[in-house]
Parts: C-alpha cells; sequence; structure tokens
C-alpha cells in the first residue's frame, strides 16, 4: 500500500474513513472507528437490531477452528470467532484485528501487537497467554487440523501482557493473511480446559456473536456479543442459520419470507434473482477456483506441450456461459482479476486456441491426438462441467472418459495414490497466495499428485514472496511465481466462482468477499 | 377372538423374525460389495497409513465376516448402527429426523390414491366396457407407466414455479405446522400416489364386476334393492379386504418411490437421505437407513396379514 | 426367446407356420396388443438406427445455441451444453432400451436357476431358497438397486445387474411354483424313473412349461426396469456422461427446470410411452398365453 492518504468510504453509512499505516502494515476502518468510538448513525443503526435470518449451505463439521475441516464452516465460525487479523472484503489485503498492529523486526521474526481489554464470551481476558495458547494448541494439538498452516512457525513467545512474538523457521510474511483465516481464530483457554473436545459443539471466542444453539442439520442460533472489540460491529441482535444443503430450496426460502438470507446460489439461481419477485442480489468475484489438476510424473502429460495444448483447448468464456450461467470469471491463473497479486500479462498465455493445441500435439510427437485417463465427482454440476470440458478437449485431440466417484473418493485416488492424469476440481483459495502456490505445486505437496519437482525457480520465488511484507516487492515475486507456472501449465485454470446471495429488501449492508465465505458483521435490518 | 385367529396370529408374528434376520444380513453383506478396501474409502483424503489402520480397528474390518457381523447386529438391536462418516451423527438420530417426514408424505400419498381411485374403480364397474370404463381404465394405465419423478417435476414446474400454488420443493415437519406440512407435501404425495389411484381403480374394477356378475347379487338386484344399496352393502364390504391388500402393497412401493421423489422436492426424508449417502459412500448411513425401510416393509406385511386376519371371516383355520 | 427354444427342433416349420397363423388371428382379435407390439418394434427399430435417424450428433456441443426453444432447425430445441435434444433422444432409447434387456436378463440368468432348483429339490433347499426369496421380495425394489450400485460402483452396467438381481426373485418365485406342478405330472416321474438326470429333466420338461408365465412377466419386467433405468440415471447413478439416457436428459432438465421447463417433457413422454407399450404388451400377451383368462 503506496497511498497513505487513500480515503475510502464505508458503504455503511457513509462516513469516511482514513487508511493510515503503522510499521510497515496497515489499519483499517475498524480501528480507526473504534478509537472514535460508535457514531450516532451506527448506533441508531444497531438500536434496530433484529434477528438475521440466514439460509446456510451446510451442517458444520465443527465449530471449533481447529479442529474442524471444511470450507463451508467459516460462515459459522466467522461470527463466534474474532480473528488476530482480517482482511478487506474486495482484496484481501490484510488489515488489523485483534492485533492492532504488527510488524517484522527481521524475516524470522512476527511481533504481534495485541487491542488491550478484549475479554472472550465467557469473560476469560483474551491476553499475550491467551494467544500463545491458541497458536500453540493449533500447531501441535494432535486434534489440530491446522497444523500445516502454522508449519513455519518455531516458537511463541510471551514479550508483554498484549505483545506476542513469533519466532519462525524460515522467512514467511504470508503469517499475517494465515492469521486471518482458522489459525488466527481465537478460542477461550478456559472453555477449552472445562469442555475438551465438547467445545466443538459448545464454542467459546471472543467474536461479533456469541453462540446459543446447535441443532445438527438444521439451525444454529447465534446472539449480539455486547462486549465486542469494536463497538461498529455487530449490527443485529442475533443471527439463526437454518441448514438448507439444496441451493435452489435455499433460494426460495427466502422468495418465501422463511428467511432473509442465502449465499452459495449457483449461475441457475442467479437468473432467477434477476427477474424479481422481492429478492435482491449480492455478487461479488472469489478466489474459489474450478481447475484441472494434472499429474505430470509420467505419460503423455510429462510433455510441457501437451499441458500447454490442454491449456489452449478450453474454450473459459464458453465454459462460464454454459456452466455458470455467466456467473463467474474464466481463469487464466490461480488468482482472479481483482486480487492484489493479479498479473495482466501472465493472463494473455492461453487464448482459447484448438489449431494451436493440434500443432502442439504434434510437436509434443502425438499427431493423432491422445488419449487420458480423466477423473471428476459425481455430483450434476460436477458433472456437467466435465461434459463441457470433455467436449472442449476432442476438438483439440485430446480424447478419454472421466471416472467419477464422491469428492473423498476420488480426491483419495487422485492425491494419495495417483490414480488417472488428471482430476477436474476446484481450488477454495487461501488468504495468501503464496500458500496457495505452496499446497499446490511444492515437491512434496499432497497436491501435487505426481510428486513432481517444481520448475526451476518456482520455489525460489514463493520463498522471496515470503520475505518481504511489502505489498509491491510480494506482487513482483506473485508475477514470477505466476508466469513460472503458467508457462509451464502446471494446471489447467478455468473459472473463478462468483459468490452469488439473495437477500430479502430489508437487509442492509451486505457484501461478498474475495475469500467467497460471507461475512455478516456489518450488516443490518431496515423496515 | 377364537383361538384359531390367535394361533395364526402368533405364527405370523414368529414368521416375521426369520426374514428379519435374514434382511439384516442381507444389509450387512452390502458392505462385501463395495470395491477395494473399504477402509481405505471411509479414511478418505490425506489419510495416513495408521489412520486406515485405525479405521480397521474401529470398525472390526479385521475380523471374519460373520464376526462383523454378529456385532454389527447385536449393536443394531441395541438400535446403534453406527455414526454418520461425514457428519458424526448417529444413525439412529438420521433417521429419527427423517423418517416422520417421509411417513407423513407417503401416508398422504395413500390416502389420495385411495380418495380417487375408490370412486374411479366404482365408477368404472359400473357400466363394465363402456367408454367411462375404457377412459378410466386407460387412464390408470397411464398412471402405472409415467415415472413418478417426472411426474412431480412437471407439477413443480406447472402448480409452483407457473402458478404459484404450491411451494416448489421442502418441507415442514407435521409437528412443526400441519398445515404447512400438508401444503408442502401436496405436490409430493400427487406424484407419488399415480401408481395407487390406477392399482386401487384395476383392483376395485375386477372385484366388483366379479361380484356384480354373481348370481346372488342378481338375486339381490331381483329383490328390487337398489343398486347403490347393493354396491354399499354388500359390494365394498366384500372387496375391503382385496382392498386393505392392494394398499399394503401401495405403501410399500410408494415408500420405494420417495428414493427419487424425495429427491426432486427436496424433502428431508429417508429416500433421499439414502440417495446422499450412496453418492458420498457413507456406509453406515445406507446400511441403518435402508434397513429402517425394510422392516417398515416387513411390519407393514405384518400388520396387513394381521388385520386381514381379524377382518376376513373366512380365514378361520390355520 | 420362443424363436431361440424351437430354432434346433426338426418340427420347427409346422410349428413356426401354426405359430404364424395364431399370431395373425392374436393381431386381429386383440387391437390394442398388435398397437403396443408395432410401437415397440417401431422404439427398438429407432434405438438400433439411432445413427442413421438422428438428425445431429447427440454429444456436439455448441455454446452459442444453449437452451433454444424448439425450431425447424431443432425440432425439440437444444440443451444445456447446445446439443439437439431429437438427437439425444433418438440415442437415448438405445442405452434406455437395452438397459431394461440387460435387467431382465440377469433376472432370468438369477430367477430362472434358482427358482428350477427350489421347485424340483424340494425339502429344506426349497424352504431355505423360499426364506430367501420372500425376504428379497419384502426389500423395497429401487431402494435395494440404488444401494447396491452404490456399492459396486456407479455406472449403467452396475446398476442395471443390481435392477436384475432385484428382480430375480419375481422369476424365481414363479419358476419355483410352475416346477412344483410340472414336477408332480406324470411324465416328468417316467423319465425320472429311466434314469434321465435331473438337469435334463429339468430343461426338457420344465422349461416349455414355465416359459408362457415368464415371458408375460419379463415383459411387465421391463417396463418397470425401464422406470428404474430412468430413476438410477436420473440421480446420476446409471448412464454416465457423455451418453444420452433418458433419465439423465431429465436430471439435467431438473437441474435446468427454473430457465427452460419444456427441457423435461420430451425425455418423460418417451419414457411414458415406452413403458406404457411394455405393460399393454404383457397383459396382451397374459390374455392370449393363458386360456383362463380368455374369458375376461
Amino acid at each position: 500500500m503506496k497511498n497513505n492518504d487513500n480515503p475510502i468510504v464505508s458503504e455503511a453509512d457513509g462516513f469516511t474513513f482514513r487508511r493510515r499505516e503503522f510499521l510497515g502494515m496497515l489499519t483499517g476502518v475498524a480501528a480507526v472507528a473504534a478509537m472514535a468510538g460508535p457514531s450516532a448513525l451506527m448506533a441508531k443503526v444497531r438500536d434496530n437490531g433484529g434477528i438475521l435470518r440466514v439460509g446456510a449451505a451446510a451442517n458444520p463439521s465443527s465449530m471449533d477452528p481447529a479442529t474442524g475441516g471444511s470450507g463451508s464452516d467459516h460462515i459459522f465460525l466467522f461470527p463466534v470467532f474474532a480473528t488476530l487479523v482480517e482482511w478487506e472484503y474486495d482484496t484481501l489485503e490484510p488489515r488489523p484485528g485483534l492485533a492492532e498492529s504488527w510488524e517484522f523486526p527481521n524475516p524470522q521474526t512476527l511481533v504481534l501487537n495485541l487491542r488491550e481489554g478484549v475479554t472472550f464470551h465467557d469473560g476469560t481476558p483474551l491476553d499475550a497467554d491467551a494467544v500463545k495458547f491458541n497458536l500453540d494448541r493449533n500447531r501441535s494439538d494432535p486434534r489440530s487440523n491446522i497444523r500445516s498452516d502454522l508449519a513455519s512457525v518455531e516458537s511463541v513467545e510471551v514479550t508483554g501482557d498484549y505483545q506476542v512474538t513469533v519466532h519462525l523457521k524460515s522467512p514467511d510474511t504470508s503469517l499475517p493473511l494465515v492469521l486471518s483465516d482458522r489459525a488466527g481464530m481465537m478460542v477461550s483457554p478456559t472453555a477449552l480446559e472445562k469442555l475438551g473436545e465438547d467445545h466443538d459443539r459448545n464454542p467459546v471466542g471472543a467474536g461479533p456473536m456469541k453462540f446459543v444453539e446447535w441443532n445438527d442439520g438444521d439451525r444454529i442460533i447465534l446472539e449480539r456479543n455486547p462486549e465486542f472489540w469494536d463497538q461498529e460491529r455487530p449490527l443485529v441482535d442475533g443471527i439463526t442459520f437454518r441448514i438448507i444443503t439444496d441451493s435452489a430450496t435455499r433460494l426460495r426460502s427466502v422468495r418465501s419470507g422463511q428467511n432473509d438470507l442465502a449465499y452459495h446460489l449457483d449461475g441457475r439461481q442467479k437468473a432467477m434473482i434477476e427477474r424479481g419477485g422481492g429478492v435482491e442480489g449480492t455478487y461479488g468475484p472469489t478466489v474459489y477456483c474450478y481447475q484441472i489438476y494434472l499429474n505430470h510424473a509420467s505419460g503423455p502429460l510429462s510433455n510441457v506441450k501437451v499441458r500447454q495444448a490442454l491449456n489452449h483447448a478450453i474454450n473459459r468464456e464458453a465454459l462460464v456461459r454454459a456452466s455458470m450461467r455467466g456467473a463467474g470469471e474464466p481463469a487464466y491463473m490461480n488468482l482472479p482479476s481483482s486480487h492484489w497479486a493479479y498479473d495482466a500479462e501472465v493472463a494473455e498465455l492461453y487464448p482459447h486456441d484448438p489449431e494451436k493445441a493440434r500443432k502442439l500435439l504434434a510437436e509434443a510427437g502425438y499427431p493423432d491426438g491422445i488419449e487420458l485417463d480423466m477423473r471428476g465427482y459425481n455430483d450434476q454440476g460436477s458433472v456437467q462441467r466435465q461434459e463441457i470440458i470433455m467436449g472442449m478437449l476432442a476438438d483439440a485431440g485430446i480424447r478419454g472418459r472421466f471416472t467419477t466417484g464422491t469428492i473423498s473418493d476420488m480426491s483419495a485416488a487422485y492425491f494419495a495414490r495417483g490414480e488417472g492424469d488428471f482430476l477436474v476440481s476446484a481450488w477454495t483459495g487461501r488468504p495468501d497466495p503464496s500458500l496457495t502456490y505452496a499446497l499446490l505445486y511444492a515437491g512434496d505437496s499432497y497436491f501435487n499428485a505426481g510428486k513432481v519437482e517444481p520448475p526451476e525457480g518456482l520455489m525460489e520465488a514463493i520463498r522471496e514472496s515470503r520475505s518481504t511484507d511489502d505489498l509491491e516487492q510480494r506482487k513482483q515475486a506473485f508475477s514470477t511465481i505466476q508466469r513460472i507456472v503458467m508457462e509451464n501449465a502446471l494446471v489447467v485454470p478455468l473459472a473463478f466462482r462468483e459468490d452469488i446471495m439473495a437477500s430479502a429488501p430489508k437487509v442492509q449492508n451486505l457484501r461478498t468477499n474475495l475469500l467467497g465465505k460471507p461475512k455478516f458483521e456489518n450488516v443490518y435490518l431496515q423496515g | 377372538m377364537s383361538r384359531n385367529k390367535q394361533l395364526m396370529l402368533l405364527n405370523r408374528l414368529v414368521q416375521a423374525i426369520p426374514i428379519m434376520i435374514l434382511a439384516t444380513f442381507l444389509v450387512f453383506s452390502l458392505l462385501q460389495l463395495v470395491p477395494g478396501d473399504i477402509a481405505i474409502t471411509i479414511a478418505g483424503e490425506n489419510a495416513s497409513e495408521e489412520r486406515i489402520e485405525q479405521i480397521r480397528e474401529q470398525y472390526g474390518l479385521n475380523q471374519p465376516f460373520l464376526v462383523q457381523y454378529g456385532n454389527w447386529l447385536l449393536n443394531a438391536v441395541q438400535g446403534d448402527f453406527g455414526e454418520s462418516l461425514l457428519s458424526g451423527e448417529p444413525v439412529l438420530d438420521t433417521i429419527a429426523r427423517v423418517f416422520p417426514n417421509t411417513l407423513f408424505i407417503v401416508v398422504y400419498g395413500v390416502l389420495l390414491s385411495v380418495i380417487v381411485g375408490v370412486p374411479l374403480g366404482i365408477l368404472a364397474s359400473s357400466r363394465p366396457n363402456s367408454r367411462l370404463d375404457g377412459t378410466i381404465m386407460g387412464v390408470s394405465s397411464l398412471g402405472v407407466a409415467v415415472p413418478n419423478f417426472w411426474l412431480g417435476m412437471v407439477l413443480v414446474s406447472v402448480f409452483a414455479l407457473g402458478w404459484n400454488w404450491f411451494p416448489a420443493t421442502g418441507f415442514t415437519a407435521p409437528s412443526e405446522s400441519l398445515s404447512s406440512a400438508i401444503w408442502f407435501a401436496t405436490l409430493p404425495a400427487i406424484a407419488l400416489c399415480t401408481n395407487g389411484v390406477a392399482e386401487v381403480t384395476r383392483q376395485l374394477r375386477s372385484s366388483l364386476v366379479e361380484i356384480h356378475g354373481s348370481q346372488y347379487v342378481r338375486t339381490l338386484h331381483a329383490k328390487g334393492l337398489s343398486p347403490a344399496v347393493i354396491l354399499w352393502k354388500h359390494g365394498l364390504k366384500n372387496v375391503s379386504v382385496n382392498l386393505l391388500t392392494v394398499i399394503s402393497l401401495l405403501f410399500n412401493k410408494a415408500l420405494a418411490a420417495t428414493v427419487v421423489v424425495e429427491t426432486v422436492f427436496a424433502i428431508p426424508g429417508m429416500g433421499n437421505t439414502i440417495v446422499k449417502a450412496v453418492l458420498e459412500s457413507d456406509f453406515p448411513v445406507v446400511q441403518g437407513a435402508v434397513l429402517a425401510m425394510v422392516v417398515t416393509v416387513i411390519l407393514v406385511n405384518l400388520l396387513t396379514d394381521l388385520l386381514y386376519t381379524v377382518l376376513d371371516p373366512r380365514i378361520k383355520q390355520v | 426367446m420362443t424363436s431361440h427354444a424351437y430354432a434346433a427342433t426338426p418340427e420347427r416349420v409346422v410349428k413356426e407356420d401354426s405359430l404364424f397363423r395364431k399370431f395373425g388371428q392374436w393381431c386381429r382379435h386383440d387391437k390394442r396388443g398388435a398397437t403396443s407390439l408395432v410401437v415397440l418394434l417401431l422404439i427398438i427399430a429407432i434405438a438400433v438406427f439411432a445413427p442413421w435417424v438422428a438428425p445431429y450428433s447427440p454429444t456436439e456441443q455448441d455454446y452459442s445455441k444453449i437452451l433454444l426453444e424448439p425450431s425447424m432447425a431443432h425440432w425439440l430445441g437444444t440443451d444445456d451444453l447446445g446439443r439437439d435434444v431429437l438427437s439425444r433422444l433418438i440415442h437415448g432409447a438405445s442405452k434406455s432400451v437395452y438397459a431394461a434387456f440387460l435387467a431382465v436378463g440377469v433376472a432370468l440368468l438369477i430367477g430362472v436357476p434358482v427358482g428350477l432348483l427350489a421347485g424340483f429339490l424340494g425339502g429344506w433347499v426349497d424352504a431355505g431358497i423360499s426364506r430367501v426369496i420372500d425376504t428379497l421380495l419384502s426389500f423395497p425394489a429401487i431402494v435395494l438397486a440404488v444401494a447396491v450400485t452404490g456399492a459396486m460402483g456407479i455406472g449403467l452396467t452396475n446398476a442395471m445387474v443390481s435392477v436384475g438381481i432385484v428382480f430375480s426373485p419375481h422369476l424365481a418365485r414363479l419358476i419355483r411354483a410352475r416346477t412344483l406342478v410340472v414336477r408332480e405330472e406324470l411324465y416328468v416321474d417316467a423319465a425320472r424313473c429311466f434314469g434321465a438326470p435331473v438337469s435334463r429333466i429339468l430343461i426338457r420338461h420344465v422349461t416349455p412349461n414355465a416359459i408362457q408365465p415368464v415371458i408375460v412377466q419379463c415383459t411387465l419386467l421391463l417396463a418397470v426396469a425401464l422406470l428404474a433405468e430412468a430413476s438410477l440415471s436420473f440421480l446420476g447413478l446409471g448412464v454416465q456422461p457423455p451418453d444420452p439416457s433418458w433419465g439423465q436428459m431429465l436430471a439435467r432438465a431438473y437441474m435446468n427446470m427454473e430457465i427452460a421447463p419444456e427441457q423435461m417433457y420430451a425425455p418423460g413422454l418417451a419414457i411414458m410411452v415406452t413403458a406404457l407399450t411394455f405393460n399393454t404388451l404383457g397383459e396382451s400377451l397374459r390374455v392370449a398365453l393363458d386360456p383362463t383368462m380368455k374369458g375376461l
């Protein structure tokens, strides 16, 4: 961030805040607002209160951030657990959360300065000890599913009542954004001690909402935390989630007045929202990317020209039109165009060109085309995407049939056992792109099915991206990474999913975010 | 009740037991059809060798098949069908949650079959081989041939999306609001009942035609009794036992049809649960839910037999 | 099946002649039955000659023609990937009809021997088999098919083999009942006395006697199998893309129901008409082949 005095307008209330820069890091709207205290208008909106009723897409796997494993849990976790770091909705740039500032005195040390006077829902103070407890639990507890997120952490040290110093094994400036996700969600140590594994179902955090009730597969009830550190949030008295897994039914529940809001809808429902009927649509890009994972350990795909042919064979615009009804963004790399680390030049590499694809195949020694063992999932949406891909590849002389199965079966077969040439799946995205690239392409990574050593320079560039916390320098590093990945065609990116939400007219200030995991902290109800 | 009848009832109950046991065995054997190592499948994504071994231990997969079955049956008898591999919810809780919904639409559907089928059957039998009879029988053969999930789609498209008379999908539990439950369940029940309407109509028609042709009824006719009275007093009474058999058959068919119909209407019921569990390889849920359905069918058959024994004066001897 | 059974015997010509005449009588007598036979043959012809009958390729995608309404170029419009619906319907016929025959074939393959065995051997074998049959019959058929397919693996063949397995007890029960009757016949006793092996007795004497009700039952089962295929493919357990089948087309139509409701009509009607044809033919055969039903 170069622009020190960039005034941004918060859509919530029309107030103008100033964004300032502390020691090589960023502060956001909330910090300034918190210092100034709640504004009169905000207080009025908040006094309106009301319960926000949300049609939720899935039952959570666990309400404990460390033990859960599903990307669809965040919708419930974000309200209950405050994170050390937060992000800007539109770009995923980091901004202060429970940590009001942070700095890297050297590339292998991160100092977090915590907000004072914050407490968990059960009254336990959220101080340096609590943060150390959480970070140590997240990186070493046997039940923790997020140990790898904090793999670069050597030790956590309490260096003040409200200061924590994290010592790193290697430079890792992706850490602040890692702390905006599960790893940075703070759990009450007292509650955890008392409840043990039962905390999975009775979560105690320090977020804008307190947990009240979870009825499996049916509903989750949250109520406002009046003690939340940011007095500007939340603006409703509570949130009631009704779990409705079918997206069409979710939309209809808003239309019939049973719910105020539904998220994770798909392109077909966008067409319905736009036909009117008392429902408003909110749309925005996400980092959730449909892509073809390539196992290039052996066979035709070990030849870079064949992989490039695959990338030229896919007509991404048509794919977005046919399978997502236009509600998506064609993907030419692992980041969408609105992301802060996007590189427009890399996006030019693979225009749709079946002729070129055939030529590349011929150059690779396959003038008659190739036959591949394709893998995919068995839900209707995935099957439709596979049909489209099969058709497009056939036009370029790439033949084959899909073997389909459940997400867990197929992922295990492809990633763990190395079956199949490629897998049509998705990458849900990570708050920091360096995680995305390391997880997808490192030689020993689970998601690198062939366990092929990455092309020269890739790992260096990833390390480079982690050794500085200057966004411009990081952006440079990511351009290099993306160029290496795409020139070597290590993946076939297909399309970024658009987040599609439908809401009743009384729902105000609803916004999507680039992570594709909606937060409702700024939403209020009117009328 | 005569002693004979009591003996007969007891006999029926005893007969049901081996069928139940056999059913549990067959349901459990389903797991053996899964190709490859089921422990790996259960362990899922990113599983380590220890985790797979742990699962073998936990599910007793390293034991002989019959021992596995014995253990499973022992637990199942106590109501423990294990837990869902995905949500971790005990399978019995899942069944308890969704079964009432399925039962509601099935009973609703069967009721509709009877309400529509009985008048149609009487009407058709009143003038056998007339044009009316032909039309009714023609329509009823369509009722057998129509795929019920497709009919469900057509109903949704016309009555829910087109005219907005009914909700397109979803469900309200009857315990929450009966009127809302009926409103939500009407289209699914109609989709489920066509087959039943046809069966009831045909069965009733052929029984009534037979009775109409009998010497006995002709005599009554000659004695000057009005056709309505004859129909009511002698016709329907005599066919009610037949009808009972048809209804139990309908119940079983409708229960099976929920597998697709619930999917079309996104109803959180047994059929929907089984389909989802199958697609997600959630074996404990598949086993538990299929067994629950089979046991229901066996119980309904048993109940029919019992009612049959009680109702029909002709069945006296064993 | 009938022609197979008689193919090797020397009386073939005579038999065929009389069969032929009988068939002519039947056609005049039972117009509904004859019509359904014609329709069925037509459907089978369409299924067999699909590549020549269909105006377009069933898998050719055209993203400039997504979900078009019916027109002169595309009589039934285009689907969500811009493919010609009529062509998919025609090609789908072969998959759907093949699936129905496959399931009934499997049911015959399992049901007939098991039924023969139970009926002929009697005793505890019969008691045991009958129990299993009773139990299987109390299983809701489609539920079992869904579960078995899920366990064996998704795909048309697995799905229809499951359906066949589920159907087999119906045939086994039928064969068993017939066998019991035949077993008591004098000529079987005679054959046994002459020391003819059991297998020979079974094939020579029981099979021809049981064949008629089996044909009727199979025709009716074909309709049920067709509906089962549609259901399983609708649920994503049957035919896999890009192959078209009627059930799979309905699954796709369901996905797009809110924007293109007309997509569901053609495949649904095709399933219904074909099932109706099998049913009508089955009923007609029942009357034609069963002397006791002649009067009704």
